[in-house]
């Protein structure tokens, strides 16, 4: 089971008066197989908290412990832009960031594929893609690695109502099967209530404000009435924290 | 009330759909030039203006060897002048796109080295091919350095512009993307950076040889007793306007058949992976779109400042 730790994590950017606070004092346990989302206003450190758990940044301060079993976790990232290499074929991309190229990767690389629907495509290049084509090769390519723990930053953000609500399908389905850890970052309220047993909210300063359990069952339909009742809660949790303005 | 106006699509007047295809048009430019041609030459006093066909009957003798002229040059006839100069040009070439690319790699990765170098590559950019083929027809005489090193000279301030501007234009989102899955960075390097950098190198290939080549010729004509730019000299200097304008249209023939030939295949084999663009949007790192989407998407991180792309696409031409 995976664990991840963060105790006192803070991470500034620049010096002097470009000196920016994207996290302050941040303390968090997450492990097992829980959907946590993290939301709150544009600027407060979700992103950030997400490289530096993945080791894109380092901290300024503070401890971050990513566990499997008592050893180092390997995470998958899905970005917000699928990013892609442009000049590598989508099975390429995928077979870019395994440890090998056996025909055992291959065939796994392939199962990811289909998952996301797109066994047909892989020998196409990225910019024969539609978008929302594209962010799902991001999405197979985080899962073909069968990561402990998936880090996913608005992975969905840049894509058309329609294909969002699919993908979030698939990826819900995805992660019922595959039993991973997933921290998600959202801006949108109704996404982290429907995806997610978890929420934590962040504050401009990157302050963790608030730390929310969601108990519905899944799948969940943001028609349903109880998924309506407890995307309200989060939403006036969000006006006493003085989060909606800014 | 409301009224709703439509204006059904006015058919297409007459003219077939070929004639309006870029392809007729490409075609039918030399047709234009010809007819121009031949018009100043009715107009014009013509002793001094040559007609088409005695540049073409010039051109034939000059391929088939029949004119009888010999030149009072070591090289004979044109395809030895035209072997001399092919080779400077590729020597200086080569020796500009190595020495280019150090110091451009030097230049893009390093603020100190592009501050060091930053001015004296815009001085020799800016600076007229003349004035370094006077230098070097006074410093080296007539041989084969001189016009080597102002092919040398005219190429590699724009190898070095656009290999900066690559290193400058790393995917740094790719790079950040290899590193959270933990892929080794020789790999990195072998499918991130050197990818990302091929375009630029690919400019870099292109305008090395376009401004290159200019540069030798005129080198040839006032520093040399040999090669292209000398025979143009000499049928300037025997009075001959149909020599001169022969001879600039074999140029011509050249430049397109080393485009059609040997860039453009290996351009399409390098860049299979997107759409067809030219020298200039691969030189603005335009990657097909997708590339760019991943710049401008990933709204929150701290993008690069913008690059003086002009520059790379600018220069004296
Ligand atoms: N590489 C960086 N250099 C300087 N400042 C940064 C960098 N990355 C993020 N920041 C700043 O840190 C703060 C938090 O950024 P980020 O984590 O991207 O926020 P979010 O993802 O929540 O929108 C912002 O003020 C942002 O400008
Ligand atoms: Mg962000």
């Amino acid at each position: 089971m995976a664990e991840i730790k963060v105790e006192g994590l803070s991470k500034e950017f620049g010096v002097g008066e470009d000196r920016v606070v994207a996290l302050e004092n941040v303390n968090l346990d997450v492990g097992g197989h829980v959907f946590v989302s993290i939301v709150g206003p544009s600027g407060c450190g979700k992103s950030t908290l997400l490289n530096i758990l993945s080791g894109i940044e380092t901290p300024s301060s503070g401890k971050v412990t990513i566990t499997q079993d008592n050893h180092d976790a390997e995470p998958g990232y899905v970005f917000q832009a699928a990013r892609l290499l442009p000049w590598r074929s989508v099975m390429d991309n995928l077979l870019f960031v395994q440890k090998d190229r056996s025909d055992e990767t291959k065939a796994r690389c392939q199962k990811y594929l289909e998952m996301v629907q797109l066994g047909d495509k892989v020998d196409k290049y990225p910019g024969e893609l539609s978008g929302g084509m594209q962010q799902r090769v991001g999405i197979a390519r985080a899962f073909s690695i069968e990561p402990d723990v998936l880090f996913m930053d608005e992975p969905f953000s840049h894509l058309d109502a329609i294909t969002a609500r699919s993908l979030r399908r698939e990826l819900h389905e995805m992660w019922s099967q595959t039993k991973k850890t997933v921290l998600f970052v959202t801006h949108d309220v109704g996404e982290a209530v429907e995806l997610s047993n978890r929420i934590l909210v962040f504050a401009k300063g990157g302050k963790l404000e608030d730390d929310l359990q969601i108990d519905l069952p899944f799948p969940r339909d943001p028609a349903e009435d109880a998924v309506a009742v407890a995307k309200a809660q989060v939403l006036r949790k969000f006006e006493e924290l003085d989060l909606i303005a800014s | 009330m409301a009224t709703v106006v439509t204006t059904a699509p006015s058919p297409g007047r007459g003219l077939p759909g070929w004639v309006k295809s870029p392809k007729f048009a490409r075609i039918l430019f030399p047709f234009v030039v010809l007819g121009i041609w031949y018009f100043i030459y009715y107009t014009l006093d013509s002793r001094i203006f040559p007609a088409p066909q005695t540049v073409a009957v010039f051109m034939w003798e000059e391929i088939t060897l029949t004119s009888g002229v010999r030149y009072s040059s070591a090289a004979e006839n044109i395809y030895v002048q035209f072997g001399i100069t092919l080779m400077r040009l590729t020597i200086g070439f080569f020796i500009a796109l190595i020495l280019g690319t150090i110091i451009g790699l030097a230049v893009g990765i390093s603020k100190k080295v592009d501050a060091f170098f930053h001015d004296w590559v815009m001085g020799v950019l800016a600076m007229p091919a003349l004035v370094y083929a006077l230098f070097l027809g006074l410093a080296l005489g007539f041989g084969n350095l001189g016009p080597i090193l102002a092919v040398v000279i005219a190429g590699t301030p724009f190898v070095i512009i656009n290999i900066r501007e690559g290193v400058r234009n790393t995917p740094k989102e790719l790079i950040d993307m290899a590193r959270s899955f933990e892929v080794p960075q020789n790999k990195i390097t072998r499918h991130v950076l050197l990818p990302s950098l091929m375009p630029f190198f690919f400019a870099a290939i292109r305008y090395a040889y376009a401004v290159g080549w200019k540069g030798l010729v005129i080198t040839e004509v006032f520093a040399s007793d040999r090669g292209m730019g000398w025979t143009i000299k000499f049928w300037y200097d025997a009075h001959r306007a149909h020599g001169v304008i022969g001879y600039a249209i074999f140029f011509i023939i050249f430049a397109l058949a080393l485009e059609k030939l040997v860039f453009d295949p290996l351009a399409d084999r390098a860049f299979k992976w997107r759409p067809k663009m030219d020298a200039v949007q691969m030189a603005e790192g335009d990657f097909g779109g997708v590339q760019r989407e991943g710049f401008l998407l990933i709204e929150d991180q701290e993008i690069e400042e913008g690059v003086d792309t002009t520059v790379a696409k600018g220069g004296n031409f």
